[in-house]
């Protein structure tokens, strides 16, 4: 069997072969993936998505319709990632296995998503616009009109709480650079609030970058790579002067923290990137002085990009506030969000939904600390759905209520 | 290389499942060519059935049109058990992945083959039991893999393999006929074909359901780590433990390649410059927890352990334990392929095997790993290597080969618990003689007189009953590596 030529397009970003060879495939992630575990297919699983990767890096498959499928099935949950002995590098290699899927999707289906990754995210004050529009259908419940599917991953935008004002700055000591992202802005302004609160408690003068301004981190993992690295440089921009930098989303830190890798190959950023990544902290990683808030049992679900992608969580952050956590008991399966996943495999979405509705709900806790907007908007709509009335809360609501 | 069965093949299929669940993309199709070792085979067509009922169905529809057929579980096996040739249908139990009874009383489970190893633990934790065979994949291989390789684990020292859990089973053929095994009873009437069905390796017929012996949790465990300034101190450590009339619960070598591995995945501190690490586990009454941990501590001392670290907590042994069982996963951080060897040799030869290993490692310029049951002897070297390597590749099999050999050399057997299948089919005749090969291929015949079931695997090719040679199946070239 000689080596054949590898059949990955060389215009677009592609899995490295580095990677892909690292896996020996000995299945240990298998039972840690949970598309493997909904179907019980190979195709589903992150051996079997190298594997179609190794086969298409060696000249043994194209990128059709197919890999597409199996590579769109995955959550880019990372849990396979964490669990892999060989150290596996799964979260750049999907997304670079996505980027060489984006031509054999469908046009009209590409030309949307595309417009939303590289058209309205980069810039800000489009997403506060299209946020401002999804809060006026909301008040006029135009929702309704959108597929139940399509409904549950919706983000919560409320005109009331988009007139409300969030501090640019707050306390005193060094500074922190705050990332307002684009989601969190439009659809979690009371955390937004109460984030400004820790990080000013923890010590720092809070500052927020511009309003709405996305990270990039969306664009990245739906194969956008050249939109993510302009989103970068200009949150890079306004963030290099800080101490430290602060995200109070997962996917935001988790996505910072690559900045380096992200634009290693510009000569004229790679330092600065390297720098911000280095300086970036998740919210939930501060030590404010503890304080207790009355808080109770507090049910925590761990989002993939904290527990897989960083190995962090909020116990400690809660535990300073009195809070007594209870773990879901699911090892942390991903809730089924996972940035548009909800959008683009609603079945999966809505099974793995479904799941983590019932973990939450089976702790007996009144309130579940949710520290990601996606992970949020899930488990709040799957806990609507089951009849439940326990509360979703970003831990740093919980910890400083207003 | 790829086979392709027709399309029509394929439609009748889907007749018998939901479309879903037949697959015959290429790409999608060529996933299921592999295990966990490194044989790509080929892969014409995939089933998933979620009931016997459908299993039944699939079966008399591949024996109708002939087709061969290869069991498949999680596909964690190491020796290509679980890797169809020549377009043979695989038929995959992942799917029946339901724990149907648990009966605490005797205590047991009725479990479909689908079921994961571990999470059946996991599921009867609250009853204080835990299913007793513990592979060091138990996260992610099936117990109906685990009955089909009859599958040992660090604790089947003390509790003994897979074969002495198993209670009972349901089996359907190659032709669709389905037959029960054994049951709860203690001694069920009639043959007692169990032992021969477990270990079968997918060459008997489907096992569809397994009633397994559950065990109870012991009350106290204590977990050690010794580390040794020698491979020989800890071989000598081994023998010293047991001479002393200690059975740990299980006791586990690591070489320092393959602590140095574990340790960039686990972070557990692990002694990376000592030569050899021993995880010893006793488990049992308080009183008898403390003088075998004390036994344990006196032969370290006298052997030359450098320290011994007992587990805090349960937390500190689960990273012990995830250390030792995340092992061959790790080795990636080495070299992206390794070749797998899985012998038996006495524990008195032990330490003159290992320096024979790493010798044969030398010789031919590999990278050569220890990580390995070695309370029963039980050696994994582990070779290794890069697969794009052709010239290197071929180093891998001489040096296979040279290993196997030293081991049968010093009386010594092919495999304590990963099984024959594809890998070590050639190197049967090292080990049973024509006549124990033909007695074999009989008894195997009885269930599959055709030769439809998993052909290929196992028994040398040639192995004949009588007048039947049991089918070659072609090994394109390139299928092994
Ligand atoms: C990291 C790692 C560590 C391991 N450690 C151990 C260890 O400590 N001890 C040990 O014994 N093994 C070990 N193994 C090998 C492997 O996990 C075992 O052989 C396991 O029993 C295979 O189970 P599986 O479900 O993956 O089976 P597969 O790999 O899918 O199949 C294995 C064989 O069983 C047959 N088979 C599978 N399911 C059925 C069924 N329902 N009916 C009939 N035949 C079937 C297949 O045809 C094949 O021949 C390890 C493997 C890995 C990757
Ligand atoms: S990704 Fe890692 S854990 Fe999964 S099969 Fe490959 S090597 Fe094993
Ligand atoms: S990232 Fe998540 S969904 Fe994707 S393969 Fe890994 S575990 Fe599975
Ligand atoms: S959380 Fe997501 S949406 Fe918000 S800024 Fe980060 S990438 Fe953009």
């Amino acid at each position: 069997m000689g080596v054949s030529a590898s059949n990955w397009d060389p215009s677009r970003p592609a899995p490295l072969e580095e990677d892909v060879v690292k896996c020996v495939a000995c299945g240990l992630c298998l039972p840690h993936c949970p598309t493997f575990r909904l179907t019980g297919r190979e195709t589903a699983s992150p051996r079997g998505r190298i594997a179609a990767m190794r086969a298409v890096e060696e000249g043994h498959a194209v990128v059709d319709s197919s890999f597409t499928t199996m590579m769109d099935e995955c959550l880019a949950c990372r849990a396979c990632e964490a669990a892999c002995p060989s150290g596996v590098p799964f979260g750049r290699m999907i997304e670079g296995a996505r980027a060489q899927a984006e031509p054999t999707r469908p046009v009209a289906a590409r030309g949307i998503r595309r417009a939303g990754l590289t058209g309205v995210l980069p810039r800000p004050r489009l997403v506060m616009a299209a946020g401002w529009l999804l809060g006026i259908a909301r008040a006029l419940r135009l929702d309704r009109l959108a597929p139940a599917a399509h409904r549950a991953s919706s983000p919560p935008v409320s005109l009331t709480e988009l007139r409300r004002p969030i501090p640019r700055t707050l306390g005193e000591g060094p500074l922190a650079r705050v990332l307002s992202g684009c989601v969190m802005d439009v659809a979690f302004r009371p955390t937004q609030r109460a984030t400004m609160r820790v990080v000013a408690a923890a010590g720092y003068t809070a500052s927020r970058t511009t309003p709405a301004g996305c990270c990039g981190a969306l664009a990245m993992h739906y194969g956008q790579p050249e939109a993510a690295r302009a989103m970068a440089r200009a949150r890079i921009a306004e963030m290099e002067d800080a101490e430290i930098v602060v995200a109070n989303a997962s996917g935001c830190s988790a996505h910072i923290r690559t900045y380096g890798e992200l634009l290693a190959d510009d000569p004229a950023w790679a330092a600065r990137a390297e720098q911000v990544a280095a300086r970036t902290r998740d919210l939930i990683e501060l030590q404010p002085p503890p304080r207790d808030a009355g808080l109770g049992t507090v049910a925590v679900h761990d989002a993939c990009h904290h527990l897989h992608a960083q190995g962090i969580g909020p116990r400690g952050l809660l535990a300073g506030a009195g809070a007594h956590c209870v773990d879901l008991g699911d090892g942390g399966r991903c809730c089924g969000a996972a940035g548009l996943y909800s959008v683009l495999q609603p079945e999966m979405a809505a099974r793995l939904r479904r799941q983590k509705a019932e973990a939450v709900a089976a702790t007996g806790a009144p309130v579940v600390a949710v520290a990601n907007p996606g992970c949020a908007i899930q488990i709040a709509a799957g806990l609507r759905e089951l009849g439940s009335s326990v509360r979703v809360a970003h831990p740093a609501e919980l910890i400083s209520p207003e | 290389m790829a086979t392709t069965q027709a399309p029509a093949v394929r439609d009748r299929f889907a007749a018998l499942l939901d479309p879903g669940r037949v697959i015959d993309h290429p790409l999608e199709r060529r996933l299921y060519g592999r295990d966990g070792s490194i044989a790509q085979g080929d892969c014409g067509l995939v089933v998933l059935p979620e009931t016997t009922a459908e299993v039944v169905a699939c079966m008399r529809l591949a024996h109708d049109l002939g087709i061969p057929v290869v069991p498949r579980g999680s596909g964690t096996g190491l020796c290509g058990g679980a890797v169809p040739l020549d377009g043979a249908l695989v038929l995959s139990v992942a799917r029946m992945s339901r724990i149907l009874e648990v009966d605490p009383s005797v205590p047991c489970a009725r479990v479909e083959p689908g079921v994961l190893n571990l999470d059946l633990s996991t599921a009867v934790r609250h009853l204080g039991l835990h299913y007793a065979p513990d592979p060091s994949s138990q996260q992610a291989c099936s117990i109906g893999g685990n009955v089909a390789t009859n599958a040992g684990g660090p604790h089947c020292l003390a509790s003994g393999v897979t074969a002495q859990h198993i209670l009972g089973m349901e089996i359907v053929l190659a032709d669709g006929e389905v037959l029960r095994l054994g049951g709860t009873a203690p001694d069920p009437p009639g043959y007692d074909l169990r032992g021969f069905v477990v270990g079968g390796e997918g060459t008997l017929g489907v096992v569809t359901e397994i009633t397994v012996r559950l065990s109870r949790n012991p009350p106290h465990v204590t977990t050690m780590l010794l580390d040794f300034p020698t491979v020989a101190a800890a071989g000598a450590a081994v023998g010293g433990i047991i001479g002393a009339g200690v059975i740990p619960a299980a006791m586990e070598m690591m070489d320092q390649k393959m602590v140095v591995a574990v340790e960039a995945f686990v972070r557990a501190d692990l002694p990376v410059e000592a030569a050899a690490l021993l995880l010893v586990e006793v488990d049992g009454t308080a009183a008898e927890v403390a003088s075998h941990t004390a036994v344990v501590e006196r032969v370290g001392a006298e052997t030359g352990a450098g320290r011994v670290r007992v587990a805090r907590d349960e937390a500190e042994r689960a990273l012990f334990w995830k250390a030792r069982k995340s092992a061959f996963g790790a080795v990636a951080r080495i070299a992206p392929n390794y070749y797998l060897h899985d012998c038996v040799v006495p524990r008195t030869r032990l330490v003159e095997i290992l320096a024979r290993i790493y010798e044969i490692g030398a010789e031919l310029d590999l990278v050569i790993m220890n990580v390995f049951h070695a309370g029963d002897g039980n050696l994994h070297p582990l070779i290794a290597f890069d697969r794009r390597d052709p010239e290197q590749v071929e180093r891998v099999h001489a040096a296979g080969t040279l290993i196997i050999e030293a081991c049968v050399a010093v009386g010594g057997v092919l495999s304590g618990e990963h099984g024959i299948g594809l890998e070590k089919r050639d190197f049967m005749p090292l080990t049973f003689s024509a006549t124990d090969l033909e007695a074999q291929a009989c008894a195997r015949e009885a269930f599959d007189p055709e030769g439809r079931m998993n052909p290929a695997k196992v028994l040398p090719i040639g192995s004949r009953c009588g007048e039947i040679v049991l089918d070659a199946g072609s090994l394109p070239e390139g299928t092994w590596l």
